[in-house]
């Protein structure tokens, strides 16, 4: 029983992944996640859904033997559902331990953004802005960089207040 | 090139040894992990040098290496040692070990001692 | 780690084999410490450990950990060369066992990946004091390496044909800086030399008695004069083969300079001597009984990297998931296949074989994990002053990898419980009756699909009216205390919110309750009960399923969903037809099944699932009979019986504990039925 558990080479990846950001689609609004967080981009998979929990977390979906859940980014931004098309993805994040499948209208893009077009989101509309890390320029568009860790563990609060 | 056994209770020496011999073109004949162990494989695999251990469970180093000479008096074997062992290890040259490696080992210096052996 | 040699496996072979070794290490020392007395074999064994991790720890480059094992093999080797009378046998254990943690603790930081940088310097100092103190109490031993037995001088004997003219040479070697131990590598010069020449002195001529020598030859050399018939030429290129020489100086001596010289180093070659059997003596006597037969049990045996396991265990999964997927192919639906119905078949054979003998590899002994054990209790016996016997049985049972690794901590904290809570002091035993030391039994027993492992003590028992009220005050009392049956009241102790720092004492509070253990052993498809006789004892008993990779599996639907519950969950099912439906003056519906009433539970009332059977009489009812505490699932249709493979939940869903769901598996389709937990659905 050797057991001996090694890190694999993220610290290295980590450099060349850092300022770039997948930039996706919600209804009209551009967002970007942190590419370092992003594993996989795949289609969307036919949802087992599993009871009691939040509706925004669709279920799980079996990803070549892996079992993942899915939440959708709509849902968990208080927006009305869509239904899944052809567009629709499913992006695939890891982070602290927890594997997690973002639906998203569509993808966009992935993007090199200096830290230093990037500003700290205002005070103001709290709720929403609970998950933005940081808004973006790039170019002409705006882009919400999304704060991916909050969005997958914040929600003890969010169920709290739900009560 | 070379054939050697290697003989060590400890599965990290074992490794340890083999790892610097295959970095240089030796062949392993085999590895044991006891004295009793060690005299039998040598038998069946006849190499051409042992790495012996010293401080072992069932049948010690000093008791192989006597045990190995008298079935080959020709056997190469080099002693395996630790600082604080100098009495076995003078033991061990007196019975017909070749040379001796002391813990913690270099790379190059167990292969000169086994290059000056063969 | 600078060489290259080191790399990420010799690591992990260092970790798991230093692991092993202080795991044996802590077993001899407990064994030793219910005797007393350190035998002549634990004590060579301790040595012995010691030394292999000293050799290992060094080459890897952990000093800190090299020199602790180094200090500990003098101390014991003190021990066993002069088999000291007076010995604090109590602190000789607490030494060694603060060794083994200190140890355990680096090899924790390096399979974290973090420096191994503790601070060995106390312990040192405290090894230090013991064996000055061993040696001001008993003496110091003599050194036995002024007793080398001289060799009678060889005389003529092979070298009896001086044909050729005799000439004199002297050579001064000088070794390579760091390849130790000059005196012997000297000693080997002089021992090749014997044949080629006819007389010969050195300097120093001490190098086989006196190991302070190897110092001086790094310092000046070591200095050898031959006589010999072979020219000066064969001479030189000798000595310039010696091993590590890093400088020679070679020079031809007149016979008379050799002769005064000789003299001088008073010595010759009357001084190589043979072998003697003394020596062999001090070194162990082939190590203790259990390490031969490790050894020879080592002969068939390989170690294999878990992950490893886990990824074959989740193939051969997947490889089961894929013959259902061939066999049960729509596109076979209606075909008369003969042949390929046979093939299929035989390849079903095959599978679960495997299957079979994965799951068989997987399995351990709970030994190690029932052995640990004792060191908690002696520490604890020991902090608390109470006598305590740790008695083992049947630890040889085997159960599944994955369960042993999640039964550890419950079970340490239950042995805790049952040491600290459970057993009297020696004065209240005295006064009650009872032998003045308690007992603590762990019994391992193999019941079918399950394993039980029982934490029993024969102390105070537990207090019904303690656990009420505390009960109480905790508000977690789910219905009033007078209609609660004695068992009730016991099993309140794992809720969550019942321990209270009240309780918390340094060994088993740390602010974790009965609730955390409940909790851990539901993770793997187990659960705790207690059971208790006031002033007897205390039994808890764990019932863990022999593995949780592979359950025979009844497969259902409720609305689109598909769920899978476990068959040993499975008493039987049955349509409402035949029996009788009741319902009490809650509207609670009933099922009446042979005189016995069990609950009905509608799932897709439970998860909250649309579907269109909601009239009991379409659908089917599985009588689940949990703990005493009947019920039936309500649930659409069956789709039939299936072996499958267990997966865990994702972790995100994990941490939401869901009731009710206790992991998930792979259909032949591809799809994911979820895996109904019965326990969830009466808690």
């Amino acid at each position: 029983m050797v057991e001996y558990v090694g890190f694999q080479g993220y610290e290295e990846e980590e450099d060349t992944l850092r300022g770039k950001y997948l930039t996706f689609l919600i209804g009209s609004d551009s967002y970007g996640i942190e590419l370092r967080y992003v594993t996989e981009i795949i289609g969307i998979q036919p949802v087992t859904e599993v009871p009691e929990l939040p509706d925004y977390i669709r279920g799980v979906i079996n990803q070549r033997g892996r079992i993942i859940p899915i939440m959708d980014v709509r849902l968990r931004f208080r927006k009305p559902f869509r239904e899944y098309d052809d567009r629709t993805c499913v992006i695939i994040v890891e982070m602290s331990g927890i594997t997690m499948g973002l639906v998203v209208d569509s993808v966009a893009d992935v993007l090199s953004i200096p830290d230093e077009n990037i500003v700290e989101p205002p005070e103001i509309q709290k709720n929403y802005n609970r998950y933005v890390l940081g808004i973006a320029s790039a170019g002409d568009d705006v882009k919400l960089i999304l704060d991916c860790n909050k969005i997958l563990t914040d929600d003890e609060v969010e169920q709290l207040s739900q009560l | 090139m070379a054939r050697v056994l290697i003989v060590d209770d400890a599965a990290f020496m074992r490794m340890a040894i083999k790892n610097m011999l295959l970095n240089h073109g030796y062949e392993v004949a085999g590895e044991a992990e006891n004295g009793l162990a060690a005299v039998k494989k040598y038998m069946e695999c006849k190499p051409d040098i042992v790495t012996l251990d010293i401080t072992m469970p069932e049948m010690n180093g000093l008791e192989a290496l006597k045990a190995i000479m008298k079935i080959d008096p020709k056997a190469k074997v080099v002693m395996v040692s630790a600082m604080g062992q100098e009495n076995m290890v003078k033991e061990a040259i007196l019975s017909g070990a070749k040379s001796f490696i002391i813990k913690p080992f270099k790379e190059d210096h167990v292969i000169k001692t086994l290059q000056k052996i063969l | 780690m600078a060489d290259k040699f080191i790399n990420d496996s010799m690591l992990e072979v260092y970790v798991f084999e230093t692991l092993q070794n202080i795991e044996q290490l802590e077993n001899a020392v407990l064994e030793s410490e219910k005797t007393g007395r350190y035998s002549a074999a634990a004590i060579n064994e301790v040595f012995r450990i010691m030394h292999t991790i000293k050799g290992s720890s060094a080459m890897m480059m952990l000093d800190n950990l090299a020199e602790l094992a180094h200090k500990m093999e003098d101390l014991f080797y003190y021990i066993r060369e002069t088999q000291p009378k007076q010995v604090d046998y109590a602190a000789l254990s607490d030494l060694v066992l603060s060794g083994i943690d200190f140890i355990q603790a680096e090899l924790k930081k390096i399979q974290n990946k973090e420096p191994a940088n503790g601070d060995v310097s106390d312990l040192l100092a405290a090894i230090t004091a013991f064996l000055e103190h061993l040696k001001a109490a008993n003496g110091d031993f003599k050194q036995e390496q002024n007793t080398l037995p001289a060799q009678p001088a060889a005389g003529g004997g092979q070298a009896a044909q001086p044909a050729g003219k005799l000439a004199a040479y002297e050579a001064v070697l000088y070794y390579e800086e760091g390849c130790e131990m000059e005196n012997i590598r000297a000693y080997g010069v002089i021992h090749n030399l014997q044949e080629m020449v006819e007389d010969l002195y050195y300097r120093p001529a001490d190098i086989l008695e006196n190991d302070e020598t190897a110092a001086y030859i790094r310092e000046h050399g070591f200095t050898v004069g031959v006589l010999t018939a072979r020219p000066a030429e064969e001479m030189r290129r000798f000595f310039e083969d010696v091993l590590f020489l890093e400088k020679l100086e070679f020079r031809e001596l007149d016979a008379a300079t050799f002769t005064a010289r000789k003299s001088g180093a008073a010595t010759g070659r009357a001084q190589v001597k043979a072998a003697t059997a003394e020596f062999g003596e001090n070194e162990e006597k082939s190590g203790a009984q259990k390490a031969a037969a490790v050894a020879t049990a080592g002969q068939g045996m390989i170690s294999v990297n878990v992950a490893k396991l886990d990824k074959l265990m989740d193939l051969v999964g997947e490889m089961v998931i894929a013959e259902a997927m061939v066999v049960q192919n729509p596109d076979l639906a209606g075909l008369e296949l003969e042949n390929f119905r046979q093939a299929a078949r035989q390849l079903h054979k095959i599978t679960s074989e495997i299957q079979d003998l994965v799951m068989s590899v997987r399995m351990v002994p709970l030994a190690n994990t029932f052995l640990k054990m004792q060191r908690i209790v002696r520490d604890m016996s020991k902090k608390l002053q109470k006598e305590v016997k740790l008695q083992l049985i049947d630890e040889d049972t085997e159960v599944d990898k994955n369960i042993i690794e999640h039964i550890s901590d419950p079970l340490m904290h239950l042995i805790r419980n049952a040491v600290d809570h459970g057993l009297e002091t020696a004065e209240e035993r005295l006064a009650a009756g009872k032998d003045k030391t308690g007992t603590v039994v762990l019994e391992a027993r193999n019941v079918g699909n399950h394993v039980l492992i029982m934490v029993r003590d024969d102390g105070r028992g537990l207090d019904k009216e303690k656990i009420l009220r505390r009960a109480e005050k905790n508000n977690i009392l789910t219905k009033p205390a007078e209609e609660m049956t004695e068992k009730e009241i016991f099993q309140l102790i794992f809720l969550p919110g019942f321990s209270t720092s009240e309780q918390i004492t340094e060994y088993s509070g740390r602010g974790v309750g009965m609730d955390v253990v409940a909790k851990n052993l539901e993770k793997v498809g187990g659960s705790v009960s207690v059971d208790s006789v006031s002033g007897q004892g205390t039994t808890l008993t764990l019932k863990l399923p022999l593995t949780m990779a592979i359950i025979e599996g009844m497969n259902l639907t409720v609305g689109r969903a598909r769920y899978t519950i476990p068959i040993s969950a499975i008493k039987e099912s049955v349509r409402l037809e035949n029996h009788k439906l009741i319902k009490d003056t809650d509207g609670n519906e009933m099922l009446l099944v042979r005189g016995e009433c069990y609950p009905i539970i509608r799932l897709h009332e439970f998860f909250k699932i649309p579907t269109e059977v909601t009239n009991l009489e379409d659908g089917i009812f599985i009588l689940v009979d949990y703990e005493d505490k009947p019920f039936c699932l309500f649930v659409d249709d069956l789709l039939g019986q299936q072996e499958v493979v267990v997966k865990a939940l994702p972790r995100y869903i994990q941490n939401k504990r869901i009731r009710g769901i206790g992991g998930c598996t792979l259909l032949g389709d591809g799809s994911i039925s979820l895996i109904l937990d019965v326990s969830g659905f009466v808690a």
